[in-house]
């Protein structure tokens, strides 16, 4: 009974199976196992195995026929894939700065004792609940180049155009895709750094006081080294995220102006029903699930260097 | 704010005691500065809440205001005939009960398969529990767009497109994984003495399941059915996918036909985004205490 139900297997405990080596296995968890491993694997191994043989088919009118790499050589000659992939760079890069500074500027604010934190906390937390679309939708409307409120407040700036073109301007698009991915995103961030801010001692800043260090000296040698683990994990988490945002982007700019804004997923999207070149799309997909792999991995190797800091264990379930 | 004082109150009689002009300059700053926090927390707030403010404004303040230029920042009045016609006029009040029976088949599917997979991780030894963590960990770090035309011609095939049930399943699959992570640090937070005193008294492994872990877990089990919810009222890329047939449109599916159509005004547009997003806010609202303390306590062990 024991061997199988380990009571002492609890946050501290090292992982299973390994210990659990030598010993008698019990079927027991492989008959929890099988229910939802079946699951798993016919709506998601399965598509994806799929997927990667699409890639290596071509159907036209009807007729499906193996074309070996013949989809791979057509995306290293096309310049929409290339464009595409260096946006979504851009765009992760760009995001996971943005998330990551917000995240711990409101952090920081959050972590003063004031009246009414809780309450704060809990609405600054709401952007991260409104859904996608109601979130298109109202920065539509703020950055609508005739009635928008943004343009309002961009004409007190001298010399600009009342009637900026947010969404269809190149650059400008990509900015404002930015604003509004990060303000739906940074509350995710400033509360995981909040937590991790609270497992700072006091004492640290108090004798960095007394030994007469500065705001920005404080910050510099106690704050950031402390939350340099956080900081990591929550980079690769960004870089995550930020690839597979679709809906706010496909919604707004639909990738445009031209691809400005056309990131892997939006590419994907738009070769498969736009185009419907279902074997091509696969083919992109492919490489983006190649660079989901790769981030798993990598989020899992930094996670594991972490997961022993204080504050930061629940991140995992938080995605 | 006490260390500020002490310092200069515990430094030895080198100098003599602070003087009254500096004490109260001192308490001067103190005050400038607690009122420079509190604007600056102000102003935070104000930015941060500005687009939901501006969504509600423009649904409830009398149409003509939301197309002038410019546009002002405080209503002339309130008015509800903006949501009157938007449900007088289409067909939002079934677009969200589509939804609705969606996300409730994802989130009593999720709970179902969560359960097993969560104890499976958490107190469960058996060989491979690395590589089912690392299936879940992808499948929940996969982007949907990558996966999303073979799991369209998977459907069809099977007959199971314009079907709500097999959508809510789809988006269980997707939600699963985050759910056995999020139960498993509920389920790592149960005290071994609890499991132990139960093992002692000839409980066996389902029951220690069902008799001490899910019953000890309610907040986990809350937070689960919460990011289901979310997950599949959120969900716009494979609704789109599968439901050609207008009759079955989602909510999120029928509102986002709003954006191109140009027939829709700007007012109708945002009533739309409002109604669509009340549920989740207060959903979230009322819950937030769970969701947050779910979301950062437990323990991941890959």
């Amino acid at each position: 009974m024991t061997a199988v139900l380990d009571p002492a297997r609890g946050a501290a405990a090292p992982r299973a199976g390994r210990r659990g080596g030598r010993r008698r296995q019990s079927p027991f968890p492989y008959v929890l196992l099988a229910p939802i491993l079946v699951f798993e694997v016919v709506f998601v191994v399965y598509p994806i195995i799929r997927g990667i043989l699409l890639s290596f088919h071509q159907t036209s009118f009807g007729v499906t026929k193996y074309v070996g790499l013949a989809q791979y050589r057509q995306m290293w000659h096309d310049p929409v894939f290339w464009s595409s992939v260096r946006t979504t760079f851009e765009f992760t890069f760009v995001m996971t700065a943005v998330w990551i500074s917000l995240g711990l500027a409101v952090a920081m604010l959050m972590n003063w004792s004031f009246p009414g934190r809780g309450f704060v906390r809990a609405i600054l937390a709401i952007p991260w609940a409104v859904p996608d679309i109601p979130v298109v939708l109202t920065f539509l409307i703020m950055l609508d180049p005739n009635f928008g409120i943004l343009n309002r407040f961009a004409a007190f700036i001298p010399g600009v155009n009342h009637h900026i073109q947010w969404l269809s301007a190149p650059n400008l698009a990509f900015i404002a895709i930015i604003i509004m991915v990060g303000w739906k995103g940074f509350p995710f961030f400033s509360l995981i750094l909040l937590s991790s801010l609270q497992t700072i001692p006091d004492e640290l800043y108090e004798a960095a006081k007394v030994d007469g260090a500065g705001p920005v000296r404080r910050f510099r040698s106690i704050t950031l080294p402390a939350l340099r683990p956080t900081l990591g994990l929550l980079g690769v988490l960004g870089f995550i995220f930020s690839f597979q945002q679709f809906s706010l982007i496909y919604l707004s700019t639909g990738g445009g102006p031209g691809t400005d804004t056309s990131t892997l997923a939006i590419t994907i999207y738009n070769q498969a029903f736009e185009f419907f070149n279902y074997n091509y799309a696969s083919a992109i997909a492919v490489v983006g699930l190649l660079i989901a792999v790769a981030g798993t991995v990598v989020y899992i190797v930094v996670q594991r260097r972490v997961a022993s800091v204080r504050g930061l264990e629940g991140v995992n379930a938080a995605l | 704010m006490a260390a500020e004082v002490t310092p200069v109150t515990a430094r030895p009689p080198v100098r003599s005691p602070v003087s009254p002009p500096t004490r109260r300059r001192r308490s001067l700053r103190r005050k400038a500065t607690s009122w420079l926090r509190g604007a600056i927390i102000v102003i935070v707030c104000v930015v941060a809440l500005f687009p939901v403010y501006w969504m509600v404004l423009t649904t409830f303040q009398p149409a003509q205001d939301s197309i002038t230029y410019p546009p002002d920042l405080l209503p002339h009045g309130i008015q509800f005939g903006t949501i009157t016609s938007l449900f007088a006029n289409n067909p939002i009040a079934s677009w969200l009960l589509h939804s609705l029976t969606a996300s409730a088949i994802c989130v009593a599917v999720t709970l179902i398969f969560s359960v097993p997979g969560a104890y499976l991780l958490s107190r469960l030894r058996w060989h491979g529990v690395g590589a089912f963590g690392f299936l879940l960990l992808f499948t929940q770090l996969m982007p949907g767009a990558m996966i999303v035309v073979p799991e369209l011609q998977f459907f069809r095939q099977l007959h199971w497109t314009n079907n709500l049930l097999a959508l809510g399943v789809l988006y269980a699959a997707f939600n699963v994984p985050l759910g056995c992570w999020i139960l498993k640090s509920s389920f790592d937070s149960v005290p071994s003495e609890v499991i132990d005193a139960s093992l002692v008294d000839g409980c066996g492994r389902i029951r220690v399941l069902f008799r001490v872990l899910l019953p000890l877990s309610k907040p986990g089990l809350v937070a689960v059915g919460i990011v289901a919810f979310f997950g599949s009222w959120n969900d716009y890329l494979f609704a789109a996918a599968f439901l050609t047939n207008q009759s079955l449109y989602t909510a999120g599916l029928g509102i986002s036909t709003f954006i191109t159509d140009q027939t829709i005004k700007l007012d109708q547009l945002e009533a739309a985004g409002v109604v669509f997003a009340l549920l989740p806010i207060l959903l979230y609202l009322t819950v937030q205490r769970h969701v947050v303390r779910g979301l950062t306590a437990g323990a991941i062990k890959g």
